[in-house]
This record gives structure tokens, C-alpha cells and sequence, in this order.
């Protein structure tokens, strides 16, 4: 009898045992479900009616290479030849020799449309994010370019380094669902 | 293991934990949580507006003169002079006229947002109103409005000078010259290579012109910084104005934003990216500055635009009045303000 009541207390504590850890495991998934998903379900993003341009996007990113890059609202720009975003402040001439460009890493190409105007895009694999090209554009041009953590390199670190150095508060946490703030002919 | 032994290993582990606190401590007053201290990139990652903003203080001959005039408006647009000097602001969905010294002298309340605005020497208002030119007169005797020019239109500015009106679009770049009947007439400073006419070029909505006393219609090119002469039919006669970051010349992709004329055919322009208003002569030729950025944006020592809202509102309108002051439509404060010639300028 007592070995019977043995056997049973084993079985009972084996059940009882792997029901919990069944319990417990699930239970762990769903948290760590739950916690992935409230942790990502807001974004790293600046906002750029806010953003200053003053640099230091470049800098504080925990990446190598920041995260942040700058974007084109080609609905905004003028398609200027002389384009203050493109061209160093008092350039030589106005084209793409190095001389005239305005920004260090030669990110930003253009490709001529029509008499006098000009497209211009962005290399991602060369832009820092120092946004030196957002100043020129902002101040004397239409603003069209601005600057975005894209998503497809930032980490989404709860304690952003560039936010905490950001001296204009541009930025902010968005929904993961539209991670990103572009700029529309409505704001020209 | 002996007691001088421990005791050792204790004060060894301490100096460790002093060492280890010391160093969490710089490392804390290190970090910038304030964004001031730069971004530490070297001096080709930087562009420094500031300096370019700073403008040599005996080019300066005006000074803001008496308290500015408060249009009351969320987002005033145009400003012109009418007789008796009185002020004519467009902004919302009005005009207001103000008295020479400031005070409301009355609303013209507007269907839509003006956007461009001028008063003939009878008090006759023209006002760009959506794609079509509005006529009306404070007093309220007659009100018309002409057939609208397509939704694309964005009517930038008006004048009229004898039986003529001229009506700036933006949108589609083109004069039209109407009669005061609101007939059209016909278009003037379209691309055509066989009369030599290059076109407008015009980024952004911003594109003023003038009648001066020569007959001839002066119009701003903005996007080829300069300021160009038309005869009524459309013949391309001359031009002045070039590019340069320097005070003498148009800065940026695309200036000046707007200008007015002055009794002996000088130019009143205006800049935006640095906002500044200055002087030419009629010829072109530069005379010296009105205000500069540090006077307009008033940070003090700061002098340049540092917010999209301030860089892309910037371009201030302008107006001239009998008494040669400069009026100057503060975007921004959405404020008239005057300036006068300094005694020691004049």
C-alpha cells in the first residue's frame, strides 16, 4: 500500500509538475509576446518641423553610421539648379564638382530634367545624417529635404543617445504603424 | 588567510568601488543630454548661417520707427498702401485698412484667402482671391469678381497702372495683363526663345511685380535672382539683379521674394533664407540696407532663421507710403512694421 501511494504521489507529481512548467512556458511566451510587442509597438522618429539640423543626428546614434538619413519630399522642391541644399553657400560654379558640393560625403546626386531645373536624390549608403543639406534647404530653399530615422537600420533603443542630445526636442516615440513623418506640399 | 590579508583585500576592493564611482560620476557630467555642446563633427560637416546673416552695421540706414501695426490676422499675406496712407493688409479671409497711425479703419471680410492685394489712388481694391482677381472698395459701392483663371492659379500679385491691370501666377508662371473691365488682354514673360525670353522661374509661391514710371512692368525672377523688365506686350527689355550669399547681391535658391518702389524709382526688396529688405537704385545698382536679418527675426545676437516655420514664412511683403517709410508685413508676428531713413543716412 505504501509503495502503491508512492507510485501515485509520483504520477500526481508528475502531472502536476509538467502541467505547471506547460503553464509556466506559456505564461513566459505571453509576457515576452506582450513585452515585444509594447516595446515596439512605438518608434524612434524626428520630427521635422521641429529638427534644427544642427548635426548631432551624426554623432549620437549608438550605430557606426547613424541611423537617421536624410529624405526627399519631391513634392515640395523647387527643382532648383541652384539649389542650396546641393550647392556650398557661394560655390564657383554652379554644378556638381566636388568644389561647389555642399555636403562632405557626396550623398546627394543630381540628374538634370529640363532647362533650368534639376532632380535631386539621395545616396543612403553615403549620407551620415549630419543634415548640413536640411539647413541649406530649410533656410533658403523650400525645405524639401529633411531628416528621418529609417527603420531599416535604427535599433529602437528605449533610451535613444540622439534624443537625449537632440536640442530641439524633435524627437519623439511614434506608432510603429506610421513609423515615419515626411513632409508634404501642405507644409511648404 | 590572516587578518592583514583581509583587511588588505578590503581596502583594495574599496579603492576599486571609489575608482569605479568616480568614474560613472565624469562619465555622467560627460554626458550631453542638452544636444549644446555640438555634435563634434569637424567644420566641414557645419554651415554657418549666422555669419552670413551679419551685416555691416553703416550699410544699415533705416531705423524701426514707431510701434508696429498689429493686423490682427492668423496669417497675413499682402500688404499695399492706399491714399491718405493708409495701410491695406490681406491675411485670412479679409482686408483690413489701417489709419497712417495704426488704427482699424475698417474690414472687407472675403469668401476665400487672399493672397495678393493692391489699392489704386481712388481707393479701388484689387485682390487676388483663389484663381480670380476680387474688385471691391472699402466703402462697399461696387464689388466684382473676374472669371477665375483655373484652379492651378495662385495669384501672387497685382498692379494697375492706367487702364491695365497686371496679375502675377505663380502656379503657371505668367503676367496677365487684363483691362479694368476684367478683359484679358494677353500674357507676358512665357518661355519663347525667338523674342529671347527665358521664363520665370519660380520655386516657390512667391512672384511680385510693379509698374514703374517708365511704363515699363518690373517683374521678379526669383529662381535667376533678379529683376526684369516687360513693355504691356510682353517684350523682354532688361534686367538687373544677381546671385550672391553677400549683402549686395539676391542669397539663396530663389530671391527677392517681394519689392516695392520708391518715389524716385528705387527698389525696396525683399530676402528670405536671411531675411533682409535693402535698397537698390533704379538702375539696379545697390544703395544699402533697410534691416537685416538680426533687426527682422530680432534673437538678439542671433540673426538667421532657425525654425522651418521661420525659414519657410520669412518672406516679408513690402510697401512704400508718401512719406518714403518702408512698410514692411511681418510674416512671422503677423505685424506691419515701419521703417525710416536715419537722419544721419538722409
Amino acid at each position: 500500500m505504501a509503495e502503491n501511494n508512492s507510485d501515485m504521489n509520483r504520477r500526481e507529481f508528475l502531472k502536476t509538475g509538467a502541467g505547471t512548467a506547460c503553464l509556466a512556458g506559456l505564461g513566459g511566451l505571453a509576457w515576452l509576446a506582450g513585452g515585444k510587442k509594447s516595446k515596439s509597438h512605438t518608434v524612434w522618429q524626428l520630427d521635422p518641423h521641429v529638427c534644427v539640423s544642427c548635426g548631432n543626428c551624426a554623432n549620437y546614434c549608438v550605430l557606426e553610421v547613424s541611423a537617421v538619413k536624410c529624405v526627399h519630399a519631391f513634392a515640395v522642391c523647387g527643382y532648383c539648379n541652384l539649389c542650396t541644399g546641393f550647392l556650398s553657400p557661394d560655390p564657383v560654379t554652379l554644378d556638381s564638382g566636388a568644389e561647389n558640393e555642399l555636403c562632405p560625403t557626396g550623398a546627394i546626386k543630381r540628374t538634370f530634367i529640363e532647362d533650368p531645373y534639376y532632380e535631386y536624390t539621395i545616396d543612403e549608403s553615403l549620407c551620415i545624417g549630419c543634415g548640413k543639406c536640411v539647413k541649406g534647404c530649410n533656410a533658403f530653399g523650400n525645405g524639401s529635404l529633411f531628416l528621418q530615422v529609417r527603420h531599416d537600420r535604427c535599433l529602437n533603443c528605449n533610451e535613444c543617445s540622439i534624443a537625449l542630445a537632440c536640442p530641439s526636442g524633435a524627437f519623439k516615440r511614434v506608432p510603429a504603424e506610421n513609423p515615419y513623418l515626411l513632409k508634404d506640399v501642405s507644409h511648404s | 588567510m590572516n587578518c592583514s590579508g583581509i583587511s588588505r583585500i578590503s581596502v583594495l576592493v574599496g579603492l576599486l568601488i571609489a575608482a569605479a564611482v568616480v568614474v560613472a560620476v565624469v562619465a555622467l557630467i560627460g554626458i550631453d543630454v542638452t544636444g549644446q555642446k555640438g555634435s563634434g563633427l569637424g567644420s566641414e560637416f557645419s554651415y554657418d548661417l549666422e555669419q552670413m546673416g551679419k551685416i555691416d552695421p553703416a550699410l544699415i540706414l533705416y531705423q524701426e520707427s514707431a510701434e508696429s501695426i498689429s493686423t490682427g490676422f492668423e496669417r497675413a499675406r499682402a500688404i499695399a498702401v492706399g491714399p491718405g496712407d493708409k495701410v491695406y493688409v490681406a491675411g485670412d479671409k479679409a482686408i483690413r485698412v489701417f489709419e497712417r497711425a495704426g488704427a482699424l479703419a475698417g474690414e472687407i471680410p472675403l469668401a476665400d484667402a487672399p493672397t495678393s492685394l493692391t489699392v489704386t489712388a481712388e481707393g479701388t481694391i484689387y485682390a487676388g482671391v483663389g484663381d480670380h482677381v476680387k474688385v471691391c472698395e472699402l466703402a462697399g459701392n461696387r464689388s466684382a469678381s473676374w472669371p477665375g483663371l483655373g484652379e492651378k492659379a495662385v495669384l501672387t500679385s497685382i498692379a494697375v497702372v492706367g487702364s491695365d491691370v497686371y496679375v502675377a501666377d505663380a502656379r503657371n508662371r505668367v503676367i496677365i495683363r487684363y483691362d479694368k473691365s476684367g478683359k484679358l488682354i494677353n500674357r507676358i514673360g512665357q518661355k519663347d526663345r525667338q523674342r529671347g525670353i527665358g521664363g520665370f522661374v519660380i520655386p516657390s509661391p512667391n512672384f511680385d511685380l510693379a509698374v514703374a514710371d517708365d511704363g515699363l512692368l518690373r517683374v521678379v525672377n526669383p529662381g535667376k535672382h533678379r529683376i526684369e523688365a516687360y513693355t504691356p506686350e510682353g517684350d523682354l527689355e532688361f534686367w538687373w539683379g544677381k546671385f550672391s550669399m553677400k549683402v549686395e547681391g539676391f542669397c539663396g535658391c530663389c530671391n527677392p521674394m517681394n519689392f516695392a518702389m520708391l518715389a524716385d524709382g528705387s527698389f525696396v526688396t525683399s530676402e528670405k533664407g536671411l531675411t533682409r529688405v535693402k535698397i537698390y537704385d533704379p538702375q539696379g545698382k545697390f544703395v544699402g540696407v533697410v534691416a537685416g536679418p538680426q533687426q527682422l527675426l530680432g534673437h538678439g545676437d542671433s540673426s538667421v532663421c532657425k525654425t522651418v516655420a521661420e525659414c519657410q514664412q520669412g518672406s516679408f511683403d513690402v510697401a512704400v507710403d508718401s512719406a518714403g517709410r518702408i512698410l514692411v508685413l511681418d510674416t512671422l508676428r503677423n505685424e506691419v512694421r515701419i521703417f525710416v531713413k536715419k537722419k544721419s543716412s538722409s
